[in-house]
């Protein structure tokens, strides 16, 4: 995993890569908004590319499907240089992005019909409009879906070609709770398939669901990479473990392997620490004869950890 | 409800190929949509029958001695080349980019050269069928005149149709916005309509407005269409003067692509 401010590299084997970036850098006009960004993406993995609006994702992944050029740095996609070979490594990835659009009257089975006529081996599209609840709104024009429902067309217009790569940005944006649900299931499952998933998301809770690996971009830069649970773990978190007893004699609590400070409010006692702590805690209140119903572990969340990366320092 | 399985078109992945899949899907839509078919056929049409209609059949020294419904028939079609090439391209162009339709598309791998075919093809398509219409019920109401010369009208048609849909392409390319496309075509739409033959003839016009007409690309055009259709004109006809201004077009249309894309 890379913390910040430690130099970013691409792990393993280039082999192993389908997406390889390295000391990418973009500016429109005076604004830096890419400063130097190195990772690689593995073949099978589900990718998260996390930041804030702004750290400059949809830049990059823009770059990386050849629709945007960097002033410098060198990009791998699928072997291939997006720079030169656009079109060609276009029709092998697919491609959901945020700020896109079809004319107001094409109909839900034009668009599916016409983007699989793109594609030598596209997906059986009824299969596709069945699995993106999109069956029923066949004949709907595109000005008359609403935003979930655009949102479902245009991720299944990105899997129609069957792609060895997929770029989803924003993902999950504009659909209701049971819809993102639905959502991730899909796409764990085009993962399990075998396609490659490069996510774009601000939403930490959606990265963190769903994601294998992720890199954080916080204003140009990579300030995290790795697993969410390598990144929430890593960075210095500790565990607390609460439960309400009003009689218990906390001292003895302190001595605990891995128990750091144990605060007591009210009937709610609170023990942080690091390593099994619950485990520790739970044996102990065994052991005097007060076990607790309500014991349970806080861990601390790759979100607090998120706005640990990418808040300033003098803004915390 | 009807039900509808869904079925991919055989898949050519080609550049023809998808260019002729894209005219096919943008004639489709375009169909469907009202404010097409009234500037390109309603505008035109309306334009035929009224200034046929004012004017009348009878030869006039005012019109050059022909009859003025015949010195207007190739005023007709540069009204559907400049509607075309100044309205409906641009207005399409820019709002497949400003709505993120022309991205959509780029971003599942159809080539530059597909997109800008298409609109080339979409162009010469809706062109043609517009003239022929407007010909068509000109020729019913008002028995309009046989060509002089049908090659010569042929190749003075084309000639402005490369023009007119370069035209378009390259302001399409330049405007931020359907809006100002819109606003700009309108703009420059009716200058060039009536300046351009769609308007008073030549002899009634001021000096300035006469030398305006001479630099219009519609001018020459229409002026090679009324010698081709009617064996004499007065106005100018130089058929390098449409071929240059489409040359710049494209220079301009291809420098504001690589300006979008990067």
């Amino acid at each position: 995993m890379t913390l910040p401010g430690a130099a970013t590299t691409v792990t393993g084997s280039s082999r192993d890569h389908l997406v390889e970036v390295h000391d990418l850098r973009r500016s429109y006009g005076t604004t830096e908004v890419l400063r130097g960004i190195t990772f690689g993406v593995r073949h099978g993995e589900l990718f998260g590319l996390l930041g804030t609006n702004g750290a400059g994702k949809t830049t990059t992944v823009e770059i990386l499907q050849g629709l945007r050029h960097p002033d410098s740095g060198e990009v791998s996609v699928l072997g291939l240089d997006p720079r030169l070979a656009g079109d060609q490594l276009r029709r092998r990835i697919g491609s959901q992005l945020q700020d896109a659009a079809l004319p107001d009257r094409m109909r839900v089975h034009e668009a599916l019909e016409l983007f699989a006529s793109l594609h030598p081996s596209p997906q059986p599209l009824d299969q596709l409009a069945d699995e993106w609840r999109l069956a029923h709104l066949r004949r709907r024009p595109f000005a008359a879906l609403s935003g979930g429902e655009r949102q479902r067309l245009f991720v299944a217009l990105a899997l129609v070609g069957r792609p060895e790569l997929v770029f989803l940005d924003e993902l999950t944006q504009n659909l209701d709770p049971v819809g993102r649900r639905h959502t991730w299931d899909v796409i764990r499952r085009v993962r399990d398939a075998g396609t490659t998933v490069v996510l774009v998301t601000h939403d930490v809770e959606e990265a963190e669901r769903l994601c294998d690996r992720i890199v954080v971009l916080d204003r140009g830069r990579v300030v995290a990479d790795g697993s969410p649970a390598a990144i929430t773990a890593e960075l210095g978190g500790t565990t607390t473990v609460r439960f309400t007893d009003a009689d218990l004699d906390v001292r003895p609590l302190r001595q605990l392997p891995g128990a750091h400070r144990v605060t007591r409010h009210g009937i709610e006692v609170a023990v942080e620490g690091e390593g099994p702590l619950l485990a520790h805690v739970g044996a102990h209140l065994v052991a005097v004869g007060r076990p607790a119903l309500d014991l349970h572990a806080v861990r601390p969340s790759l979100e607090e950890r998120f706005v640990a990366l990418t808040t300033p320092e003098d803004n915390r | 409800m009807t039900a509808i399985t869904l079925s991919p078109a055989r898949p050519h992945t080609g550049v023809v190929a998808t260019a002729l899949r894209l005219t096919a899907t943008n004639l489709r839509l375009m169909l469907r949509e009202p404010m097409v078919t009234v500037g390109l056929i309603g505008f035109p049409l309306t334009t035929v029958l009224v200034l046929a209609g004012v004017f009348g059949q009878v030869p006039d020294p005012e019109f050059g001695g022909v009859a003025p419904d015949d010195h207007y028939l190739a005023g007709y079609i540069g009204v559907v080349l400049a509607a075309l090439g100044l309205i409906t391209l641009p207005v399409h162009i820019a709002t497949g980019r400003e709505l993120g339709v022309t991205r959509r598309f780029r971003a599942s791998g159809v080539s530059a050269g597909a997109m800008v075919g298409s609109e080339i093809l979409l162009g010469i398509v809706l062109g043609t069928v517009s003239v022929v219409v407007v010909l068509a019920a000109g020729s019913a109401v008002y028995g309009l005149q046989a060509p002089d010369d049908p090659v010569g009208v042929a190749g003075w048609y084309l000639a402005g149709l490369i023009c007119f849909i370069t035209m378009g392409c390259a302001i399409g390319s330049l405007v931020p916005s359907a809006r100002s496309a819109a606003a700009l075509g309108n703009l420059v739409y009716v200058p060039m309509f009536l300046l351009g033959g769609g308007g008073p003839p030549r002899q009634v016009m001021t000096g300035v407005m006469s030398t305006l007409s001479d630099v219009l690309p519609l001018s020459h055009v229409v002026g090679g269409l009324r010698l081709a259709w009617l064996g004499r004109t007065d106005d100018p006809h130089t058929l390098w003067w449409p071929f240059l201004v489409s040359g710049a077009c494209v220079a301009i249309a291809v420098l504001s692509a690589r300006r979008n894309a990067t």
